[in-house]
């Protein structure tokens, strides 16, 4: 196991309020499926950063803030978490309040993530003003199809499904962030990254709090299932 | 008995811990109408070192600490959760 990983396990994964009704269904998840997938995906970000790295590469930090910009910000978190907000059953709602009201903190998080990746791009001079990113394809285009995003108005996929996406993928997200702080040097970057720590850490416990608080039975636990064989199989390619 | 409470230099405001001791009923948590409607651990209603949740779950390392010893509780120390019946997992 990389040993980024393994600290992270240490520090914010395996650690649960004892009696949590939903721990042991997490930790199976965890187990049995999210490990794969993290040390994948950490492995395959730590290479990468090591290749920029070696090629002394400008242009992949503007590829990397480009697409950040794009999954971050406007023409993604908010639409779909908006639609997130929105597609919660009246029925549901007295129960997930706290479900709507994390995600309605997170589309603020997300904007400042978007308005740090035009902050590389308007420091390191390639772009003058973020007004110029609404006429570049790479800032408001990413390449995955729109699971959480405005399509789930309509089939109303159950509040607890974002869990899983909170759960894997912002864990995914971190380790990003760790990786890119323990090997990268340029200030921006860094500060690209360390300004989100804290924030996308929340965004993987709002995903930790809901499976261990809400995901105690078989209706409650299929919901995330699913979500996460999609984001394992479908978005990460994961077997 | 030790107490816990808000480091303001680390604390981020994101909720978690007030959203967490909610859903317990214990609602220790509140946001303090002085001096700057920040999150405070009411210490007379927090039942710590019996409930531990809020480190669980809070994503700002050193936000939470004791109050009498200035210790760190986030990332929860080993003893916060293991020692009190719950499954080591790996």
């Amino acid at each position: 196991m990389h040993a980024l990983l393994e600290e992270f396990l240490d520090k914010w994964v395996w650690p649960t309020a004892p009696g949590a009704p939903g721990a042991e269904f997490r930790w199976r998840l965890t187990k049995e499926r999210c490990l794969k997938g993290w040390e994948i995906s950490l492995r395959r970000t730590v290479g990468e950063i090591e290749t920029e790295l070696a090629r002394g590469d400008e242009a992949s930090k503007k590829v990397r803030a480009l697409r950040g910009y794009a999954a971050e910000g406007v023409h993604m978190s908010i639409k779909q978490m908006s639609a997130q907000l929105l597609s919660v059953d009246l029925p549901d709602q007295a129960r997930y309040i706290d479900l709507q009201r994390m995600r309605a903190r997170q589309i603020w998080d997300e904007c400042k993530h978007s308005k740090l990746h035009a902050d590389v791009l308007i420091g390191k001079g390639w772009v003058k003003h973020e007004r110029e990113l609404m006429d570049q394809v790479q800032a408001n285009t990413q390449p995955l199809p729109a699971y959480f995003g405005l399509s789930m108005m309509f089939p109303h996929i159950h509040p607890l499904a974002r869990a899983a996406q909170n759960y894997y993928q912002e864990a995914i997200a971190c380790l990003g962030i760790m990786a890119h702080l323990s090997l990268a040097d340029d200030p921006l970057v860094r500060h690209e990254h360390l300004s989100q720590r804290d924030e996308e850490l929340m965004h993987f416990m709002e995903g930790k709090f809901q499976i261990d608080m809400y995901c105690v039975t078989p209706e409650t636990q299929k919901p995330v299932e699913e979500a996460l064989d999609y984001l394992m199989h479908q978005v990460g390619g994961i077997g | 008995m030790p107490t816990l409470k808000v480091n303001h230099e680390r604390c981020t405001e994101c909720r978690m811990c007030y959203i967490v001791c909610r859903e317990l009923d214990i609602n220790a948590v509140y946001v303090a109408l002085e001096p700057l409607h920040r999150i405070e651990i009411d210490a007379t209603a927090c039942t710590y070192p019996g409930c531990t949740a809020c480190l669980m779950y809070c994503p700002a390392e050193g936000s939470i600490i004791e109050a009498e010893s200035g210790r760190s509780m986030v990332p929860p120390p080993l003893e916060t959760w293991r020692r009190r019946g719950a499954h080591v997992p790996v």
